[in-house]
Order: structure tokens, then sequence, then C-alpha cells
């Protein structure tokens, strides 16, 4: 996407614990600027809170997240949040707070207590509302709206923080299939459109497979394998990660890697 | 396209304000020339920049001025203190109450009362304000002890904090009913014989945490989302908890001590600003000040007369029109 071809984000080492359990066990992975990467896992593998620690909401108890070669250790709290966007795992926000309000939230890193809202807010804010398809919806409050509807509001805000890498962790959570694919077909088009670094969990390996540049499985808190879909998604590994019995296809329209699961193993 | 609508937002909101504020000031001269005798409105002018030592200026500048001044005082405070529980626990039917600051109030009241014997209503507003600010140290304490202030434990231990208080208020008043008769009308709440110093002591911790909560109108904005989305945002989340908190007592803790417990206030008044303001802490707390100080003393008014000629506890009146008013504002949601 960009000439410059360094890691938008390198993770170093990066252990991290709950008390009396090791939830992150000596991570490094590199995050490609400009390309998707797509966390898959097992449940409890340690992949939303990866991306959580590389936004910092966890702090390592060793190794280091660097992003553009800075530790984010060092970063104030809104020069963080001007540089990663995270969309949280079920997020939520008042039922009777609008559209247009809760996608002004994204703004929030982009101003202080002496500047306020200015045309500048105003380009991103109408830009975001725009880019997702929900300028229409901008009075409705979010209680009316539907699943999908709702997911792309939550993306718009992220949007709209104009930041440079966007963290998702798992947006098709408790979407019907349509909205899975009307909500990842948007992010593919955040990363083409405009440029985006995107981190995203995802549970579905099909999903994972069709939409990600750079796919990346972990298991008990570590990485299992890095790579392109087609390079991860072979049998041997699917059942190493998984503990799954599986068959690769590939998927006749699109020409991906497709997990067809047969039994635990 | 924009540009049109932010202005026509921004236009119908001033006009919003400054209705609210000319119905304030309505109010205030209603509450300061109406009650057992009525007066007019020149007789309270004249009383005011030229007093004569009657017995008319002397019950309008002693008796009415100090209540049209301190209700909507007590209002406000309580209006904004109001819109800051119910954003920092993330739950609408949350209140200074909730929180336990009433109840720890009175229980610091009766206490000093039945112990030391402290009778004066400058001791009583003093222990008052207190205890108020005790118990939301305690809660707080007890909230981020627990490993951090996340809204529903913050709930949790204000009701069992207030629950407490209040068994213990009834407890000491059961065993010693006759002394603390003269208590029982503090406990409702009340404007009736509160000196102006009252006011002017009250002042200084109305505006100090109205300045603070003024001052983290954009980080609690962001607040009404989940804890994982304004930290992403880049907001302080513990640092505007702490903030929140201390508004809280200040506000809350100097209506206390001014008025005694009003209760409902701070429950009703958020739920009528945010259908006129919408949910931006910048408008919505300004909405909620003058909601809140119109309220107050049209109840202080209201109380002059529903048991007439004796007064009613004011805290009794907007307990019974809050709750009135809450029941409409959750039927038309519901609808």
């Amino acid at each position: 996407m960009t000439a410059n071809s360094a890691p938008s984000i390198s993770i170093d080492g990066l252990t991290l614990t709950y008390p009396g359990k090791t939830v992150l066990d000596s991570v490094s992975l590199d995050i490609p600027r400009g390309k998707i990467t797509v966390l898959a896992g097992p449940n409890g593998c340690g992949k939303s809170t990866l991306l959580r620690a590389i936004r910092r909401l966890h702090r390592p108890a060793a190794g280091r997240v660097l992003l553009e070669e800075m530790d984010v250790a060092a970063l104030s709290e809104k020069a963080l949040a001007r540089q990663i966007g995270l969309l949280a795992q079920n997020p939520s926000a008042p039922e009777d707070m609008t559209v247009e309000e809760l996608v002004r939230l994204g703004r929030y890193p982009h101003q202080t207590m002496l500047q306020r809202w200015d045309a500048q807010d105003t380009r991103a804010l109408e830009a975001a509302m725009a880019g997702t398809g929900v300028t229409g919806l901008r009075d409705r409050p979010l209680g009316s709206l539907s699943g999908g509807q709702l997911q792309r509001v939550w993306i718009a805000m992220v949007l709209a923080q104009e930041t440079e890498i966007v963290c998702l962790d798992e947006p098709v959570n408790h979407l019907d299939l349509a909205h899975q694919l009307d909500c990842l077909d948007l992010v593919r088009q955040l990363n083409a459109e405009f440029g985006r670094t995107v981190v995203l969990v995802l549970h579905d390996l099909n999903l994972a497979a069709r939409y990600a540049d750079q796919l990346v499985f972990m298991r008990d808190g570590g990485v299992a394998a890095c790579g392109t879909p087609d390079e991860l998604m072979t049998e041997a590994l699917i059942a190493q990660v998984f503990n799954v019995d599986a068959m690769i296809i590939t998927d006749p329209a699109y020409g991906r890697p497709l997990c067809l699961p047969l039994r635990t193993c | 396209m924009t540009v049109p609508r932010v202005q026509s937002a921004r236009q119908s909101f001033a006009i919003t304000i400054a209705s609210l504020t000319l119905l304030l000031i309505a109010a205030m001269l209603v509450s300061a020339t109406v009650g057992y005798r009525l007066y007019g409105l020149d007789q309270l002018y004249q009383a005011i920049f030229a007093f004569d030592g009657s017995e008319t200026a002397t019950v309008l500048v002693n008796l009415r001025l100090p209540r049209a001044i301190l209700a909507p005082m007590v209002g406000a405070g309580l209006g904004v203190a109001g819109v800051l529980v119910q954003t920092l626990s993330r739950n609408r039917i949350a209140s200074p109450d909730t929180l336990g600051l009433n109840a720890g109030a009175s229980l610091a009241v009766v206490l000093a009362s039945a112990t030391l014997g402290i009778s004066s209503l400058a001791g009583l507003s003093l222990v008052a304000a207190l205890g108020a600010l005790l118990t939301s140290m305690l809660v707080f304490a007890i909230a981020a002890g627990a490993g951090g202030i996340s809204p529903i434990r913050i709930v949790l231990i204000g009701v069992t904090i207030a629950g407490l208080g209040q068994s213990v208020v009834q407890l000491i008043l059961t065993s010693n009913e006759a002394q603390m008769q003269n208590l029982m009308f503090w406990l409702a709440g009340s404007f009736v014989d509160r000196p102006m110093a009252l006011a002017i002591n009250g002042l200084p911790f109305i505006a100090a945490g109205g300045a603070i909560a003024f001052a983290l109108v954009r980080p609690l904005d962001a607040l009404q989302a989940d804890d994982a989305t304004a930290v992403s945002l880049g907001v302080p989340v513990s640092l505007v908890r702490v903030g929140c908190f201390l508004a809280i007592s200040l506000l809350s803790g100097a209506a206390v001590a001014m008025a005694g417990p009003v209760s409902f206030v701070g429950l009703v008044v958020p739920h009528a600003a945010r259908r006129l303001a919408g949910l931006r802490h910048g408008p919505l707390m300004l909405a909620a000040a003058l909601i809140g100080a119109i309220y107050t003393t049209l109840a202080d008014v209201l109380a002059r007369f529903v048991i007439y000629p004796v007064e009613a506890p004011v805290g009794a009146v907007t307990a019974v029109v809050g709750g009135l008013v809450l029941v409409v504002l959750l039927r038309r949601r519901a609808a």
C-alpha cells in the first residue's frame, strides 16, 4: 500500500499474566502496514487479549509492543488513541444516544480542553458516516437500529477516530450471515480505500481465510503459525491448533482455501 | 448542508436555555412573594433596595429571600450531581441517594444530635455536609479497594451503605423519640427558616463542584460507552471517575447542608434534561442545573400550600411530584 514496508506494529516477547495464569506467553509478531491481519484460534487461546494488549488495555508482564518503532507504553493516552482505534467486543452505549452522538465520540482524542470541535472534526464525522453508509441514520437512537446497522455505526465511530491502525475484536459476533459479509466487506473497504492497517479477531476460519492478508493461528497463549491463508489452511495445522480433523478444499468462487470440518480429534 | 443543521440545533438549544432561565427567574420571584402572606413585586424591590425595617421588609428579606435563593442553588446542585451519578454508574435509576450520600448525612445529623446534643441549624448543616462527604469517601474507598471503581460496584456499595445508614437512623430515632421530634422535619428536607449565611457558605462548594463537572464534559460523553471503548478513545477513565466522585460529593454535600436530604431531584431532573438537551454533557448539565433549580424552587412554593396553613417538608413534595413526572417520562419512553 505504501512505499514504507516496515511493519506498522512489532510485538516483541510479549508476556501477559492474570493472577495464577499466563495468558500470553512471550508472543512475537509483526503486523504489516496497510494489510488485514486476522487473529484466529480456539477459545481461550489469547487472541482477544493480544488485540487488547496491542492497544495497551492490558499492561504486559514482559516484552513490548512497538508502534512505528516507539514503545506504546511510552505514549500518552490521547497520542495512542490517535494512532490505534479499537472496536471492543460487544461495545455498549445508551439506547437513546443518537447515531451522530456516538460517531462524534471518535473525535475525542483529537480535541483538547481549549481546542473544541472544529471544521476538521466535522469533516471526519461526515466522512466516517458516509464511508459506512449511516449518514441517513444520524438522528436515530441506537436502540432503534438492527444489529447490522448498529455494527456499522460502531465502525463509523472508530473510523472517525482517523487512526492509522484499526483493531476489531470479533466484529461479526451475533450478526447473521448477510450482515457478517456486509461488515467484513466494509472492513476490507476501509483497508483498501482509506489505507488503514487492520487487525481483526475472527472466530470463523473460513471468513478469516477469505479476508486475511496475514493469518495468525494462536494456541495456549502463543503464536502457533503465521502466514498467508494458503500457507496456514492445511489439514495438519488445523488438527494441531484446533483439534479438528478437517478437509481443506479450494472455494470455487474466490479461490481461497475453505475448511470443511469433519470431526474433533 | 451540515452547517445550517448545526446552527439550527444550536439556536433551538439557545432558545431552550433562555426560556428555562426566564422560568427560573419567575419561579424565584414567586417564591419570594407568594406564601402564607402575599406580597407585591414593588414591596420586594423596596425591601431589598430600600430596606426600612418594617415588618413586611423584614419578612421578605429574612424569611422569603433566603429560600428563594437557597432552593435554586440546591436544585441546580442536585440536578448536576444526578447527571454525574447516572453517567458514572451508567444507570438511569441512580441518584446521589443511591451513593448513600443523603443517608450518610442523616446519620451524621442524628448521631450528632443524640450524642453531642448539637441542635443549631448551622451546626447541623455542617455535620450533614461532613456526613455526606465521609459517606462518599467510604463508598469510593470500598469500591476502589474491591478492585476498581466499576459502575455496578459503585451502585451495589452505595445502596448497601444507604440501607445501613437509614437503618441506624431509624434505630436511634425510635429509641429517642421525644428528643428526636425536632429532627424529623430536618430529615425530610426543608427551606424554612434558613438564614442567608447558609447560601453564602454553600456557594463555593456548589461552584467548585459545578466547575469540576463542566471541566469533565467531554470525557463524560465518552464514558457513556463501555470502559474498553472509553479507554481506547483515550479517556483517562480512573481519573475522570475520581473527579466525578469529588464533584458529586461537593454538590450533594452542599445541598444537604442547605436543605437537608431532598429526595428525587437528582433522580428525575436528569431524565427531563435529556429530553430537552440530548446526551452531550455540556448542554445536558446546563439544562439539568436550570431544571433542577426551577423544580426545587416551585416545590418549595407548593410545600407552603399542600397542607395549608402548615408547611410541608419540601422533600416530600419533590418526591411526590418527581415520582409522578418519572412515571409519565417512563411511559412515554416505552410507548
